[in-house]
Order: C-alpha cells, then structure tokens, then sequence
C-alpha cells in the first residue's frame, strides 16, 4: 500500500504542477471532506450492524449459525481459532444474502482474531474473497435499473452471478499460485493447497 | 423477496437474544460503541486515500490513464464506455456508483452498454478500500500479493461480464 499510495501521490502532484497549480490544494481539502462524510456514513451502517452483531454474538446466535460453517471454515482456513471461526461463518453468511454493510464488522472481528495466532495466510485469503465479492443477490445494481426505467430489472442477475463466481474462483487461485510462489525451491503448482502452509519469515516489515 | 431478508434476520437476532435473556439494550449500545471506535480507527486511512484520489482526478492523470487504457481494453471486449467505471471501482464505491448512474442515464437501462456496466459494477469490490478498512489496524502490510490477484481476478471477471452481457 505505501509503494502504491506513494507512486500515485507524487506522480499526480507532479502532473498537478504543470496542469493546474492552484488546484491542489482545494483538491486534498475535498478528498478529506470526501472521507469525512464517507466515515459518517459508515458508522451509520457500522452502528446498525455492530450493534446487531454484538446481540448476536452475547446470545450465542452466531454460534450456532457458525457451528453450521465450522468443518468448512476450519479446513479452508487453516484455523483451529473457534472465534475467527464464528466470525468468518457470520461474514460468509452476509456476504450471501447480500448484506455487505454486515459482512464488514465480522470480517474485521475475524482479521483481528486470527492477527493473534499470526494466521497470515488466513487473513489475506478471507480478505482476497471479501474483495473479489461474493454475493448472491446485487441488489443495488437491480433497484437503480429498476429506478431507470427497465423492462426487466433482474436480467442481469445470471450473468452477475456467474461473474462474481469467476472473480472469487481465480482470486483464491491466483492467490494460492502466488502464494506458493515464494518459497526458495519451485514446485509444481498442480498441489497449490499443500504448500501454503509456508512460515511468512521476515515478512512484519513496512 | 430481498425486502424480507433483512427484518427477517433482525427479528430472528432480537427474538433469539430475549429469549436468552441477554440485556438487549446494553449489548445493543455496547456494539454501537464498538462501531465508533472501529470508524474512527479507519479515519486515517481513509482520509489519506480519499486525498490521493482527489488529486489523482485533479491532475488530469486518470483521464489520461483511462485513454491509454481504453484500447487495451477494447481488445478484451471491453467497451470504451466502460474503462472509466472498470477503473473507479478498485479505489471509490461513492465515485463508480456516480458514474454509474451516469452511463445509465445516457445510454438507457436496457442498452448493452448499461447491463454490462451493472453486472462489472455489481460482481466487483472497492479492492483498495476494502484492504485499508480490513488491515487498518494490523502491522503486516504486505498486500501486494493479494492486491494484484484480487485486480486481476476482477479484470477476468469484468471480461467475462462484457461477454455474457452480449449472449444472456
């Protein structure tokens, strides 16, 4: 994130000199009230969630529904945590039914669990499915279409579905091929899964 | 149907939780309070990217970028409309959902053009956005293994969005 944050800071802020000088300034003071109002924003939706989740979490309602999801998890995740455990069931589940404002909270609860056994591969697995979406029903999308005018709103909703399969199916594994990558002897990639178990050594760095 | 999800999964949690007797209103605030801590912990990346945006759009670089790029993409079946939105999306769900509208404002919601827009707007994630919000308050900041297969995974799936929108 630094490399890319700095090539694109320093590469627009030169163009920015040469273009329209006056402009930067106005520029950084709007990004900054973008991200306040974006903030706002999410803790609207954090609020509701969170405060939901935690319900949900005191009473052992995710429990439950994780119990469902544990076998799969553990195994997919190399996780013996219970907690990151419940936490990446529940991310999953609201992925699914489209609730992405949900998934969020539970997907950082989780992250944050499994930062405590130094599960690296863990967390960038659930972030690589998180950030290539997985949700079944793109609600969004179909409410604006049907607010367009659409003659039929819900077309989209097989080819979204089979695009958002693709995207999540080569993620994880380009993400596992990439993975597996690093270690000092090459290996076939045909056993991507086996390999992955690799000690991230020396990789706490900036 | 979608309507009925979300008071269905309200009402389950809050039924589910009286009957465990769990203080409700307590836990409820409790989860809020978290909810602060959590977004203001995000406000630094937050606020830095949003900056970077902004000035990325104001120096001209983007549009140029989206030049450059609109023949590479063309080649993938990707139509020119599109590069734009394609681009957006990784860094702003704000600025494409903007964009969005506005394709679909010009070309109508049933042209190819739109459906095409919706399906890549609706199967793909604010990548970066999603990576400073999950890794906001880790040390590990090596991403860029997962960044890049994330991009090109979305990449493929955008192709393949442009593809289907033609048969489907």
């Amino acid at each position: 994130m630094n490399a890319i944050f700095t090539v694109i800071l320093i590469s627009s802020l030169i163009a920015l000199t040469f273009v329209a000088p006056a402009e930067l300034l106005p520029a950084l003071l709007g990004g900054a009230e973008d991200a306040a109002a974006m903030a706002l924003t999410l803790f609207c939706i954090y609020a509701v969630w969170m405060g939901l989740s935690n319900l949900a979490e005191k009473s052992g309602f995710s429990k439950g529904a994780a119990r469902l999801l544990k076998p799969l998890t553990k195994k997919i995740f190399k996780t013996e945590n219970d907690e990151a455990c419940e936490n990446i069931a529940m991310n999953m589940s609201c992925n699914l039914l489209g609730i992405g404002g949900a998934a969020t909270p539970f997907a950082v609860k989780a992250i944050n669990e499994l930062e405590k056994d130094k599960n690296e591969f863990a967390q960038k697995l659930l972030f690589v499915i998180n950030a290539t979406s997985i949700q079944l029903l793109p609600s969004t999308v179909i409410a604006l279409r049907a607010s367009a005018g659409s003659a039929a709103a819900f077309d989209i909703f097989l080819p979204s579905l089979i695009c958002t399969a693709i995207s999540t199916f080569c993620g994880v594994v380009l993400f596992l091929v990439l993975e597996k990558l690093k270690p000092r002897r090459k290996k076939p990639i045909n056993k991507a899964y086996t390999g992955v178990k690799l000690k991230f050594k020396g990789h706490g760095s900036k | 149907m979608t309507a009925l999800i979300i008071p269905a999964v309200f009402i389950a949690v809050f039924v589910f939780a009286a009957f465990k007797k769990v203080k409700i209103y307590d836990e409820f605030s409790k989860g809020v309070g978290e909810a602060v801590k959590f977004t203001v912990s995000l406000l630094p990346c937050l606020a830095a990217i949003f900056m970077m945006c902004a000035i990325f759009e104001a120096s001209r670089l983007s549009a140029m970028l989206v030049n450059l790029l609109s023949p590479v993409f063309g080649a993938l079946g990707i139509p020119k409309e599109l590069t734009k939105l394609v681009l957006i999306k990784p860094f702003s769900g704000s600025g494409s959902l903007a964009y969005l509208n506005e394709i679909i404002a010009a070309h109508g919601a049933d042209s190819y053009i739109s459906r095409c827009a919706c399906v890549c707007f609706g199967s793909s994630e604010t990548v970066f956005y999603i990576s400073a919000v999950y890794f906001a308050n880790l040390k590990m900041k090596k991403l860029f293994k997962p960044i890049a297969a994330v991009l090109i995974a979305t990449l493929v799936s955008t192709v393949f969005a442009c593809l289907l929108c033609r048969i489907m």
